[in-house]
């Protein structure tokens, strides 16, 4: 094929992932594994059911191809932490009598490969790089970005918390990636379109079919990416635009105020969500005059996250905090940078426990914005009753 | 060296400011470091004690002096705590300079005022010697500064330096109830002792850094006198940790307080949300 695509059947597909291992390449893609293996897990019901075997989906290093789960779930978490890890290392410290020796971490890593992930997934870490690199380089995060390929996965849409159409994402986009696998029948085309993703065809052309007709190929797929399309839009259209500077000059409205009556500030949204990048750094002691410093996740729905040591906290309740979570990826990351701190994946609004539905919040904040009388009409407070007589005895 | 990794610094010298604030001063061990290490007033640094962490302040010495650095600091927090331990000898790690400086090269010609309260003197006493460092491009200079009590006056050498020379106003207040029997200054919060100042505010910028209270209250005193918003400064001293607009900490509305500023006029103040 001379346009870039080339058909690979589901069996090469998992020969290719089985002879980058063999050639001692990291393979990271979507794998089932055991939702109780965890402690916490082994006190929900359904792991304590008999003959109850949950699996989740995570992305995970390969040990063997076999484990290559195509099956376009979602993974619990994002490919985040293969990129900003939960923690790393920054530097190492070691004391020797009244001088200290400062040991360097490694900037450069193995090229490695992703296989099969989520178009939102990839598409995160390209909103990421802006932050990482608008100033001082993260030289952590972008040997990370140089050292992986990553192939994507067109995705069917899971569910509908799914949005991704309505932040200028796409189920079957590469952003942020270096290609893309399509399904079809009996296996998938792939379409390399960086540098990277040509380097990766160009390797294993033994596994790959140039010979299918173009034409068959590219309509089958056509037919599943204008489905999948319409399914996500179907799920929230928004006006971006508007959103963000409805954001920007209505930070005091009572809608932007109250939208986190529901949220206790757990933060899970934070960890499972793709573009949230807010580090902490700490210093861990790993023994007398030795120890690493690291940065670690954190969460701006932390009181603790902007508390200063003299008790002063600019943002000192939940509302405040959960504005400027709203703030930060629909009003403030989009004016700096152009691009939204957010690829509509829904794992917030899934993982929450408490029901802070994304999609709802957005909606309300787009008609907030796109047509403010009906906004005000849906906010207008019904008459209050008449107070009570007060009872007297 | 990756953008989080520190430079080592010795702690050359160890000054009590009050019971229970100090300040150190530090030279890189690395003598290109030492050599080549510039930095403009108003910036800051990430200083960290290794096994306690990182901590922001800004840089209390003026660019005027090279060789060293100093940070001023009260023991509130861990990391504080920790660099209240540290003696002459010891190593410290530093990061920086970041952010954004004092405008100090526009303001020649003019009258510079500074108003500062409490451990808020630390960044504008920095500006203050950057300013008597060049002394004659400036106008007159004049300097209100309070504190709770006497105790809690920090700089207190160099608070009698400045009231010894010719070429500099200088007014000490301290909250009513804070004052000692020999104590001579004013006795009252700054910003009244501000508006009784009355510094002339035609061709003169203010420097004010204190607590929220003290920067709340001196705003519409400084208004009242002239002073207009663009020629009124201040540094934000948000929580930070990575100091290079990554972290995500220090963000009010759509300012990156560690890229965009620590340092803001009034009028770019009052455009922020009230979140700092």
């Amino acid at each position: 094929m001379s346009d870039g695509r080339f058909f690979i059947s589901e069996s090469d597909l998992r020969a290719l992932a089985a002879d980058l291992l063999g050639a001692g390449t990291e393979v990271i893609a979507p794998v089932a594994v055991d939702a109780c293996a965890s402690p916490a897990a082994m006190a929900s019901s359904a792991c304590m059911r008999p003959g109850m075997e949950p699996e989740d989906l995570e992305y995970r290093a390969l040990t063997d191809a076999s484990q290559l789960d195509l099956g376009r779930g979602l993974p619990i978490l994002s490919l985040k932490g293969y990129f900003l890890p939960e923690h790393e290392a920054l530097c190492r410290w070691k004391q020797k009598g009244t001088t200290i020796e400062i040991e360097a971490v490694p900037t450069e890593f193995a090229p490695r490969v992703v296989l099969a992930a989520k178009p939102c997934d990839s598409a995160a870490l390209a909103v990421v790089d802006e932050v990482m690199n608008w100033d001082y380089q993260d030289e952590l995060w972008n040997g990370r970005r140089a050292a992986t390929t990553i192939i994507n996965l067109a995705c069917p849409v899971i569910d509908e918390s799914c949005f991704c159409t309505a932040v200028g994402a796409a189920p079957d986009a590469t952003t942020g990636a270096d290609g893309l696998l399509m399904p079809v029948k009996d296996g998938y085309v792939l379409e390399a379109t960086t540098e990277k993703g040509r380097a990766l065809v160009e390797a294993h052309k033994a596994r790959l079919v140039g010979s299918v007709p173009a034409e068959t190929l590219g309509r089958q797929a056509a037919d599943e990416r204008s489905a999948a399309s319409a399914r996500v839009a179907g799920n929230l259209e928004i006006d971006a635009g508007s959103v963000r500077d409805w954001i920007d000059t209505h930070f005091e409205d009572p809608l932007l105020a109250s939208l986190a009556i529901r949220c206790n500030g757990c933060g899970a949204c934070s960890s499972v969500c793709p573009t949230c990048h807010c580090f902490d750094i700490v210093d861990e002691e790993e023994g007398v005059g030795r120890g690493t410093r690291r940065r670690c996740w954190d969460t701006c729905q932390s009181p603790t996250f902007t508390l200063h040591a003299s008790g002063h906290n600019p943002r000192d309740d939940q509302n405040a905090r959960y504005r400027q979570r709203i703030n930060h990826k629909f009003a403030i990351y989009p004016l700096r940078f152009g691009e939204v701190l957010c690829t509509g994946c829904g794992r917030c609004t899934r993982v929450c426990h408490a029901g802070q539905d994304l999609v709802e919040i957005l909606q309300a904040i787009d008609i907030a914005a796109r047509r403010p009388d009906e906004a005000e009409a849906a906010a207008a407070p019904e008459p209050a009753p008449a107070a009570p007589e007060p009872v007297t005895s | 060296m990756n953008i989080y990794q520190p430079q080592l610094a010795t702690v050359t010298e160890v000054i009590d400011e009050t019971s229970d604030t100090r300040t150190l001063r530090l030279e890189f061990q690395d003598e290109a470091v030492r050599e080549s290490f510039t930095f403009k007033a108003g910036q800051f640094g990430e200083y960290s004690v290794f096994g306690a962490g990182e901590s922001t302040f800004c840089i209390a010495s003026p660019p005027t002096r090279a060789g060293f650095i100093e940070c001023s600091f009260k023991a509130v927090g861990k990391v504080t705590a920790a660099l209240r331990e540290v003696n002459v000898g010891d190593i410290v790690g530093f990061r920086g300079p970041y952010g954004n400086s004092f405008p100090v090269d526009d303001w020649k010609g003019k009258d510079i005022v500074f108003v500062a309260g409490g451990i808020g003197l630390a960044p504008v006493r920095c500006v203050i010697w950057n300013v008597l460092d060049r002394r004659d491009e400036f106008g007159d200079v004049t300097i209100v500064y309070g504190a709770r009590s006497v105790e809690d006056l920090v700089y207190k050498r160099e608070l009698e330096e400045w009231a010894s020379r010719d070429d500099v106003r200088i007014v000490t207040t301290v909250d009513p109830g804070g004052e000692t029997k020999d104590w001579t200054g004013e006795v009252g919060y700054v910003t009244p002792v501000v508006e009784k100042t009355a510094p002339a505010a035609a061709n003169a910028v203010a420097v004010l850094c204190g607590p929220p209270i003290v920067v709340k209250l001196t705003l519409p005193v400084l208004d009242k006198l002239g002073f207009a918003d663009e020629a009124i400064f201040t540094t934000l001293e948000n929580r930070m940790k990575c100091g290079l607009g990554k972290c995500g900490r220090c963000n009010i509305g759509p300012v990156y307080v560690c890229k965009d500023g620590p340092v803001f006029t009034a009028a770019q103040l009052k455009e922020l949300p009230a979140e700092f």
